[in-house]
């Protein structure tokens, strides 16, 4: 099982939702599952929800929901989409590790 | 200018990446929802769209998996859309066929069809069709289009769809199911025998043309006619009783006849049997029809041959039969001449009147006797042997006696049954039945020669024939019956059949008992079996009484009343039989002979009367038809007083006149008291 390598630093995520749409509820769950297996020494998960908040889209310059950005550690890295290609998504956050 | 522009390359090409990450997810559905970046408010992807989207996959999961092709054209007849089935039918790939016109795809002779199929869908007209499509590799495919046109939202042709099935297994299908019903249609047209369906009413429903052919008509004009219409009037009430006595579903072979449009009757052998519902209930007939006018004709024929046959093999029996009676009137005639002869004959007649009557009473008078006696036999035998040498259907039916066709057969037959078997008679009192006495006789005498051949020749007494008549209702039944050794079940089964014998090779042909079960029939009768292995056999005829009573001839006895003196004329061109009657009737009567007919009417004609005229048939000069037909003018009284004397040698108009209406007659040779007890009917 591919392991995700976070050194020292906090991992801290952000993910951009749409109230209980589907593919934003689909993308909570896999990011919490993605998250709890592979960040196994601790993890920050915001998770924002635009029909609640949508001023708060500016702040990372979010187009789409549902949009992961991960903030911490560097760079800034945008999954976009659901979440489901697992493999996919591993890669492109072991790839920015 | 916007942040953007001050970005790094590194962010830049980020930017990108992200932006192609999220046309990615938006085309695989993975967004909810789309920030506006003027409100910054986030727009969710309406749910109908994701319905939609839902509903498009179904639909495309349905055309590629349907069975059928599916085919779109635009408004120019080009190719815009196909199915995998539908490139899959025609040998292309989905990518070819994009763009081709639907000429190409269509074969040449069903073309035009589909240009006005697209020209209808034009004006909005949904069409179908069977048709042909051009593979790829130029074979043929055998297809059905459903074709409905598509409208834009202004209601404009812009091209249509069709659904498009293959047809090649049902084509062959059909193709192998027409075929077969060709092949049917074949053998029910070219086969020699007439096929006709009827329904319960008995009206025609189909007929083969050999059919139609066989009565004279097209087959149309008679569909829907009255199959027993057709019949020969005379064939018409058997037909429809058997029709319905089968419940409607004629079975089995029955004889008829038909009439045909000319007016002559075709003869036919008709095999039927019933058509049935799903139920199982007959719904109608379906009757095969042979025409077996030729065959009747030749079977006559064979008739003829058979009892030609029969009377040949009885010929040497009959000989012999007439020899015996011959011999006696020979010796008898001899010893008459020897004793008269003779010195006491001589001496004898010079007697005296007492001793000379005596020795004539004792002597002479009974070898007289037996020389009568021994001719009369030999009458009887040519008299029977007449009766077989008739051709058949010339007689018309008549009542006949039973009894006396019976002794006419038996004395026929009699050299064949003496060595074989001892006859029992049993004659019950029978009404007569109508039949050719000929022809009757003929069966009567198959039957007995048939039982007396079933018999080993010697041991004639241990064997028995029976001969039975009897009335059973209002049938009279003759039996003849053996002791013999009878025959096997399978044998019985096949006796009425024709070329089926038990008799050696050249001993007969097997013709015999068909031929009788056929006369017999044609009388109205039946001709049946029994027989029992180590018991004997009984043939059994059964036919129906003429409603009369027996007309055997019983001869009143000869009253010796006083004799009135009368005139009779006596006219014959033979001589001697002129001169014999002469003799025997000038003793009581006054006697005028004449050699010549025509002498015989100048008498009449001059007024002389007569009591009676004895005339002859068949004459040179002028025949007693002749004579009667021209004293029937002139003297109407005397005509009403002749008595035809016959030889037998009829033509077909003498048989005719002397039958219609029935003229008195005395057939030759004649016998004595016969013709003194017709002479004195005529004189009281």
């Amino acid at each position: 099982m591919a392991r995700i390598l976070t050194p020292s630093e906090e991992v801290q995520l952000r993910l951009y939702v749409a109230g209980h749409a589907p593919n934003s509820v689909r993308a909570i769950a896999n990011a919490r599952s993605i998250c709890d297996e592979h960040y196994t020494l601790g993890y920050g998960l915001e998770v924002v929800d635009l029909m609640m908040h949508p001023l708060r889209a500016l702040a990372d310059g979010i187009v789409v929901t549902p949009t992961l950005v991960r903030l911490s550690p560097q760079p800034t890295l945008r999954i976009i989409g659901n979440l489901s290609d697992r493999p996919q998504i591993l890669l492109a956050l072991g790839a920015g590790a | 200018m916007t942040a953007s522009s001050l970005l790094h390359p590194r962010d830049m090409a980020q930017r990108l990446a992200e932006a192609e990450a999220t046309i990615e997810a938006l085309l695989s559905g993975q967004i909810d929802a789309v920030v506006d970046s003027k409100s910054q408010t986030p727009v969710l992807l309406s749910k109908a769209q994701e319905a939609l989207r839902l509903s498009e996959e179904r639909y495309r999961r349905i055309v590629e998996t349907a069975n059928e092709g599916i085919w779109a054209l635009d408004e120019n007849g080009h190719t815009t859309f196909v199915n995998g089935q539908m490139a899959r039918m025609l040998g292309y790939s989905v990518e070819a066929m994009l763009g081709l016109p639907m000429r190409e795809l269509v074969g040449a002779e069903d073309r035009e069809r589909m240009e006005l199929m697209v020209e209808k869908g034009r004006r909005g007209i949904t069409v179908g069709g069977d048709s042909a499509l051009l593979r790829k590799d130029g074979s043929n495919l055998w297809v059905r289009i459903s074709t409905v046109p598509i409208a834009d939202s202004t209601g404009a042709y812009v091209g249509s769809l069709s659904m498009v099935t293959d047809r090649t297994q049902q084509r062959a299908a059909e193709e192998a199911l027409r075929r077969s019903e060709e092949q049917y249609r074949q053998i029910v047209e070219n086969t020699t025998d007439g096929i006709v369906t009827i329904d319960r009413a008995g009206l025609i429903v189909f007929v083969n043309g050999r059919f139609a052919e066989m009565l004279g008509y097209q087959p149309h004009e008679i569909i829907g006619v009255s199959a027993f219409s057709l019949m020969s009037t005379g064939r018409r009430a058997a037909a429809m009783e058997a029709f319905k006595r089968h419940k409607f579903g004629l079975k089995g072979v029955v004889d008829s006849a038909f009439c045909h449009r000319n007016g002559i009757e075709v003869e036919v052998n008709i095999a039927g049997s019933p058509i049935l519902d799903a139920a199982g209930n007959p719904i109608g007939s379906l009757a095969v029809v042979r025409d077996v006018t030729e065959q009747r004709k030749l079977q006559s024929q064979l008739m003829v041959s058979d009892r030609m046959a029969s009377v040949g093999t009885l010929a040497a029996g009959v000989a012999h039969e007439i020899n015996n009676p011959l011999a006696a009137v020979m010796a008898n005639l001899d010893y008459i001449t020897e004793r008269l002869m003779s010195d006491a004959g001589t001496a004898l007649l010079q007697m005296d009147s007492l001793p000379r009557e005596q020795w004539l009473r004792q002597e002479i008078k009974p070898c007289l006797d037996d020389a009568r006696e021994a001719a009369e036999r030999v009458r009887f035998i040519v008299r029977d042997l007449k009766i077989f040498s008739r051709a058949p259907n010339e007689d018309a039916c008549t009542p006949v006696n039973v009894k006396s066709i019976m002794e006419s057969s038996l004395r026929m037959a009699w050299n064949e049954i003496r060595h074989r078997a001892v006859l029992v008679k049993s004659y019950g009192r029978v009404p007569d039945v109508n039949a050719i006495g000929a022809r009757l006789g003929q069966v009567f005498l198959n039957l007995i020669v048939n039982a007396a051949q079933a018999m080993q020749e010697g041991h004639a007494e241990d064997n028995e024939i029976r001969i039975s008549t009897r009335l059973d209702g209002d049938r009279v039944i003759v039996e003849v019956a053996d002791n013999g050794p009878g025959m096997r079940p399978e044998t019985v089964g096949r006796v009425f059949d024709a070329f089926f014998t038990t008799k050696p090779p050249g001993a007969g042909i097997g013709l015999g008992l068909a031929i009788c079960q056929r006369i017999v029939t044609d009388l109205g009768g039946e001709l049946t079996v029994a027989s029992e292995v180590g018991k004997g056999t009984t043939f059994r005829v059964s036919l129906p009484a003429a409603g009369a009573e027996a007309s055997e001839l019983v001869v009143a006895p000869v009253t010796p009343q006083a004799v009135r003196r009368g005139r009779i004329l006596i006219v014959d061109d033979e001589e001697a039989v002129l001169r014999v009657l002469r003799r025997i009737m000038s003793a009581e009567h006054e006697v005028v002979a004449t050699l010549d007919a025509r002498e015989a009417l100048a008498l009449c004609a001059r007024g002389e009367t007569f009591d009676l005229i004895l005339c002859d048939l068949m004459m040179p000069r002028m025949s007693g038809m002749e004579l009667y037909a021209e004293l029937a003018r002139v003297a109407p009284a005397q005509a009403e007083r002749m008595i035809f004397v016959t030889g037998g040698a009829f033509t077909e108009k003498a048989r005719l006149f002397l039958s219609d209406p029935p003229k008195e007659q005395i057939e030759k040779p004649f016998n004595i008291v016969n013709l003194r007890a017709i002479t004195q009917r005529y004189l009281r």
